[in-house]
């Protein structure tokens, strides 16, 4: 009895901080972004009301449905890129390279860049893909183009190419956790029984790494959904993300009502895609089971 | 005006030296008799003027910078008595007033009152209610900017900014003011009392301009980088501010006035409400106006003096001249930034309409 109290007590301690950290910087924002949310648009800046006035306007003006559908298109593309990027990789990695040091040293070169601001790696593309840039020079040197091409900069395409590169790593993360825990002997045994090693990858491999692909996609989508800086500096006049808007309307249009309602739309979206790849993380293990 | 930047001009250096060996000279005798804090544009307080004025006052001078003048009432807004003093432009003034963030100016307390430019003294935006509630510091026009060496003949209207033949080299402000050109260019002139009509009309030009534009700039340094670049040849620009920045870097630009017209902008330092600061917030307005301020202003940014007493004491012939402070019809060419009012919404969510489509 005197023990389980004083056990449920240091557990009570243990988890103060953080349940104060979180009610105090995440629950209690969200409260005062949703309350906002309901707030109504009056010049100059808004007053107090219950209204679904702005979540309406989301849904009846294109403008917005315009950006949400755009935002999610490019952080569906970027995943999709890091995917593609990060799994070929990751699998070489992992079953292809011996020696644990260069196995080390390749994974740590992926992971490193993290280190790095962000702003700065996202800088570095504009020098990369501009009219006067490195890949311009390139190609123009050896004779690919005639004259350099501004088709590189400051469109979608740099948007993808820049936030594929910095998130990457998070798609890199997952998928190795998930591979390195296969034991080889699941991949012998799959060879013993007279499978070829495309159907072993099939049944075997990719299954098992399911949960590290669904944990790597989630990230690198959700992060995207969010991003504003790469719309920012690299994005064209067709770039405007959902998180560009939402910067506007808490600036510019001094609409804060407005720019609540869509981050709560945006937080729904966020955490639709969360619980979702729970569940295909969980159905995974099901199957296995 | 607005900037976001850091910059030390060559013209300054010698200035900066100046008041940085004055400032060690002072160390250690008095400071802080009293304080004012300051929301305002990089240039507005730069250390050539502002070290001198901290020593005379004994008012320590803290800064903070915004990016444009879409930040006053956000920071203003979420409180806190942490700003004595504002410099918003004449399109947001009324905003300050109507929101109740600034209180009246007391003219009598600045004796120089009556040698600022009457035009801007009795404006619409700093006058409410009988009472003044700004003192007009500094003046520029939004004229367009072109890289020299990539024009046979100069431009001079806002149409090339819809020629294909410049396909990818066109930038704009990323800010309503681009609903200003485009409604110019249809010939829609009462540019701040547009009916939704017109800024459809402006959004549907703007729209069909998109493919032609390189990047919409956002602040004066990214500009900056975009001709710098290579990027970007005919753009609107800050005038005086980033050509001289240009300048600095040997890429050779041209500002011009269009055919259509160009908007002009203006200053003013704004008291916050219930400064416990206000003998020094005063002490530094007075400042402002002075040849110290108005010239320190000017060298700094390239913008032009709203006290044209002491810009005529404290200028050089030509630069009076350059900065149009003779020429009160340049001026009055200029459509000045005008507080949008209510409207203001309609022109936010028509400009962010244009950057939503595809």
């Amino acid at each position: 009895m005197k023990l389980s109290t004083r056990n449920r007590l240091s557990a009570a301690g243990i988890l103060s901080l953080p349940v104060l950290w979180t009610t105090v910087f995440l629950f209690i924002p969200y409260a005062i972004i949703f309350t906002y949310s309901f707030y109504q648009k009056q010049f100059p800046t808004f007053v107090p009301a219950f209204q679904f006035g702005n979540y309406a306007l989301i849904f009846t003006d294109p403008q917005y449905v315009q950006v949400l559908l755009r935002t999610a298109k490019i952080a569906l593309i970027v995943a999709a890129c890091a995917l593609f990027l990060a799994y070929p990789f990751t699998y070489f990695l992992v079953f292809k390279i011996k020696s644990p040091r260069v196995r080390l040293m390749l994974y740590m070169a992926v992971i490193v860049p993290l280190w790095v601001s962000y702003l700065l790696r996202a800088y570095t593309w504009k020098t990369i893909l501009g009219s006067e840039g490195v890949l311009n020079s390139f190609l123009v040197m050896i004779g690919v183009l005639d004259q350099p091409s501004d088709i590189f900069l400051y469109n979608q395409f740099s948007m993808v190419v820049t936030l594929t590169y910095i998130f990457v790593p998070f798609m890199v993360m997952p998928i190795y956790t998930s591979m390195e825990k296969i034991p080889r002997n699941l991949i012998e045994a799959s060879k013993d029984l007279g499978v070829g090693p495309f159907r072993t990858f099939l049944k075997v491999t990719l299954p098992l790494t399911t949960p590290g692909i669904v944990a790597g996609a989630t990230f690198t989508y959700c992060l995207t959904f969010g991003d504003f800086i790469a719309s920012f500096l690299v994005g064209g006049p067709d770039g405007l993300m959902v998180a560009n808007v939402i910067t506007s309307q808490f600036g510019a249009a001094l609409n804060w009502p407005l720019g609540s309602a869509l981050a709560i739309i945006m937080l729904i979206v966020v955490l639709t895609i969360i619980s979702l790849s729970d569940r295909v993380e969980r159905s995974g293990r099901l199957d296995l089971a | 005006m607005k900037t976001t930047t850091t910059r030390c001009p060559a013209r300054l250096k010698g200035g900066l030296l100046a008041a940085s060996v004055a400032m060690t000279l002072s160390a250690g005798t008095v400071f802080a008799d009293g304080e004012v804090n300051l929301l305002t544009w990089e240039g507005y307080a730069d250390d050539s003027f502002i070290k001198q004025f901290e020593e005379d006052s004994g008012c320590k001078v803290s800064a903070t910078y915004v990016g444009s003048n879409d930040d006053f009432a956000p920071k203003l807004a979420a409180g806190g008595g942490v700003y004595d003093l504002i410099t918003p432009s004449i399109d947001t003034t009324k905003i300050m007033i109507q929101a109740g963030f600034v209180e009246p100016v007391d003219v009598s307390k600045v004796p120089r009152w009556e040698e600022i430019y009457e035009k801007f003294r009795t404006s619409e935006g700093i006058n409410h209610d009988g009472e003044v509630y700004g003192v007009p510091f500094s003046w520029g026009s939004i004229p367009f900017m072109y890289r020299v060496d990539k024009f046979d003949t100069p431009p001079t209207s806002l149409n090339q900014l819809w020629d294909s033949e410049l396909d990818g080299r066109i930038s704009l402000w990323d800010d309503k003011s681009a609903l200003y050109v485009a409604s110019r260019v249809i010939g829609n002139m009462d540019i701040y009392n547009l009916t939704d009509e017109q800024l459809e009309a402006a959004k549907a030009k703007l729209i069909e301009q998109k493919p032609l534009v390189r990047k919409y700039w956002a602040t004066a340094g990214e500009l900056v980088d975009l001709y710098a670049a290579g990027e970007v040849w005919i753009s609107n620009t800050w005038g005086g501010y980033q050509s001289a920045l240009l300048a600095e870097q040997d890429i050779e630009v041209q500002e011009f006035i269009p055919e259509e017209g160009a908007e002009g902008w203006m200053d003013s330092w704004m008291i916050v409400k219930d400064t416990p600061n206000l003998d020094c917030a005063y002490q530094f307005i007075n400042m402002a106006i002075s040849e110290q301020g108005q010239c320190g202003m000017s060298n700094v940014n390239g913008y032009s003096s709203t006290n044209v007493v002491a810009a005529k004491n404290c200028m050089s012939e030509e630069q009076f001249t350059a900065l149009h402070q003779d020429d009160v019809d340049y001026l009055d060419s200029l459509l000045l930034w005008t507080n949008l009012g209510p409207r203001l919404e309609a022109y936010t969510n028509t400009w962010n309409a244009v950057k939503a489509a595809n």
